[in-house]
């Protein structure tokens, strides 16, 4: 009973809900294109011909990361809820490989699927907007696959919340558009906001790609061993959560 | 002669919530080949005990063992050879055919689409669900959804069944047909199955054996053969000259159950005594009043007409 089968699984289930929720996909893109270009024009036109070109360009790139991380966000907490309210949850936990395991694997196929979503997203706001900036996608996908590593983990606390309490919807809204606050903050060179999930490895491909910057190697391990301790404490704040909900038997519950 | 392989053991299961008891100290065993049903009232256990077993919930005290194994402890090698269905209906992905929700559920258990493909087309057979296998489940009745449910619990080829409530709200077509599957399955490939249900016709055509629990104690831990004879020489039916006085009636009453045995016949009751041997006691009530009895017969009882008399039984059980 090989593991790679259930990564299969999962990505052919990605693969059935994509073709049921076809509409729903397409809206969805057309949704976010659409925030952005409203976002665009409207930060234009109060700028003026005084905003920089960089502080565009910036804003482009910005908008795809925060997008990325919305995604790695919602991650385990929302399947854990939706799986809750369709009463499929305690078969995820029937599975010999564990519920973490079909978890993660769900939070990597949906961040595969994203990466492709927000690529289309990149490029099409780069022709919409006339910036061209020179994305290299083999430095792109690496970085910000580690670095939403460390949002993985916050969904999996919050799915380990969700386990027990079940909606947390509101925390969820909350995390999401606070973290547009939160990119705008000073990471580097290394400070407190640099613990934060999620900023460095933004930072570093934001100013990579707008700026040409590049960074040490030291600051790449400090942003993947801040991908792996978020992604570590998510699992043991996941697993609390778990054994209280095991214990209470919330599992089935709703 | 061998002794049947246990492959569940349960001893002084115990479960509370927040101060409720919900399993108080439950023991028993399920052997392989076995149908074992679990019955009682709302609230007492069955669910609790069920998810034990599976490891689903965490117990207080007691000790679980499946296959052999602790569920604490070697939870995953335990779940390789166990299915469940633990919310009938809602245990599959509506947005999904029968097909693809077997191969999802097949896919977490570490199997691929190769490895269940005969085993696929033989449960969409056997289940009747040949037509709509790759329609998605949402179109369907909840019958076949429940079915499609029950297949998921089948697909990886399980030697434990953990069936909770698989009829709930069933029609009677669909219901034989689950009845049969699971008959079938334990007669022909030794499957063992943990059922719980409140549809006692199913339970009694199904189960080779029924606990009946109450408040998270067992009440009963029987074949249904035995069960059923241990009521039958304590149940009769009584026709006589005419309808007990008062005080007989009370006499009666001390006994055991007294019922008219069918509205219209007040003369013929039905007597469900608390012990066998209170027959001579009934004879001698009848005889006080001066009552003659024109039958006497001892009646066969249901798993319901069983059920609801312990339950009474115990109602009235001094605590």
């Amino acid at each position: 009973m090989p593991l790679h089968n259930v990564f299969v699984a999962e990505v052919r289930m990605l693969g059935w809900e994509l073709k049921r929720y076809l509409f729903n996909t397409g809206a969805m893109v057309v949704v976010m294109y659409v925030l952005f270009l409203g976002m665009f024009w409207g930060v234009k036109s109060i700028g003026g011909p005084g905003i920089s070109s960089v502080s565009l360009d910036a804003m482009v790139i910005g908008y795809v990361l925060w997008m990325s991380a919305l995604f790695a966000l919602q991650g385990t907490g929302g399947v854990v809820q939706s799986e809750s309210e369709r009463g499929t949850l305690e078969q995820l936990y029937l599975s010999p490989y564990g519920a973490e395991v079909i978890f993660f694997f769900k939070s990597v196929t949906a961040t595969l699927f994203n990466f492709l979503l927000i690529t289309l997203m990149l490029y099409l706001t780069m022709l919409t907007t006339g910036r061209m900036l020179p994305v290299n996608l083999l430095f792109f996908y690496p970085v910000l696959f580690v670095s939403l590593l460390s949002l993985t983990g916050i969904g999996f606390m919050l799915g380990g919340i969700g386990l027990v309490h079940k909606r947390i919807g509101a925390v969820n809204g909350l995390l999401s558009f606070g973290l547009i606050g939160l990119m705008l903050l000073p990471v580097y060179p290394l400070n407190g906001f640099s613990f934060i999930p999620f900023l460095a490895g933004a930072h570093t491909i934001t100013e990579h790609i707008v700026n040409g910057a590049s960074f040490p190697l030291w600051w790449y391990l400090f942003v993947a061993a801040n991908s792996v301790f978020y992604l570590w404490i998510g699992l043991v704040v996941f697993r609390i959560f778990e054994r209280k909900a095991r214990s209470l038997n919330k599992m089935g519950q709703y | 002669m061998n002794r049947p392989e246990t492959v569940i053991a349960v001893d002084g299961l115990r479960k509370s919530y927040r101060g409720t008891v919900a399993v108080d100290g439950i023991s028993f065993e399920a052997y392989r080949g076995e149908i074992l049903g679990i019955l009682g009232p709302n609230g007492s256990g069955k669910t609790t005990t069920l998810k034990s077993v599976l490891g689903l919930i965490f117990y207080d005290g007691g000790s679980v063992r499946v296959l052999g194994l602790d569920p604490r402890k070697d939870r995953k090698r335990i779940l390789r050879s166990t299915g469940a269905m633990l919310e009938g209906a809602r245990n599959v992905y509506w947005q999904l055919s029968p097909d693809e929700n077997l191969e999802y559920f097949a896919g977490i258990k570490g199997l691929s689409r190769r490895d269940i493909r005969e085993r696929r087309n033989t449960l969409v057979a056997q289940l009747g669900l040949e037509d709509v296998r790759r329609k998605e489940l949402r179109e369907f009745s909840n019958g076949m959804k429940q079915k499609t449910a029950l297949a998921c619990a089948f697909i990886n080829d399980p030697e434990l069944l953990m069936l909770d409530e698989p009829t709930l709200g069933l029609d009677v077509e669909i219901t034989i047909q689950i009845r049969d599957l699971l008959r079938a399955s334990a007669r022909d490939d030794g499957r063992s199955m943990l059922v719980t249900s409140h549809d006692m016709d199913f339970m009694e055509s199904v189960c080779d054996r029924v606990l009946i629990i109450k408040k998270g104690k067992i009440l009963s831990h029987e074949t249904l053969d035995s069960l059923r004879c241990r009521f039958s020489r304590k149940t009769f039916r009584l026709e006589l000259d005419r309808s007990p006085g008062a005080e007989a009636m009370l006499m009666l009453k001390n006994l055991g159950d007294v019922q008219p045995f069918d509205s219209d016949a007040s003369c013929t009751l039905k007597v469900v005594l608390k012990d066998a041997g209170l027959v001579y006691g009934l004879m001698d009530a009848l005889r006080a009043d001066g009552l003659r009895i024109m039958d006497l017969s001892t009646v066969e009882s249901d798993l319901e007409d069983i059920f609801l008399q312990m339950i009474r039984d115990d109602a009235d059980a001094p605590a």
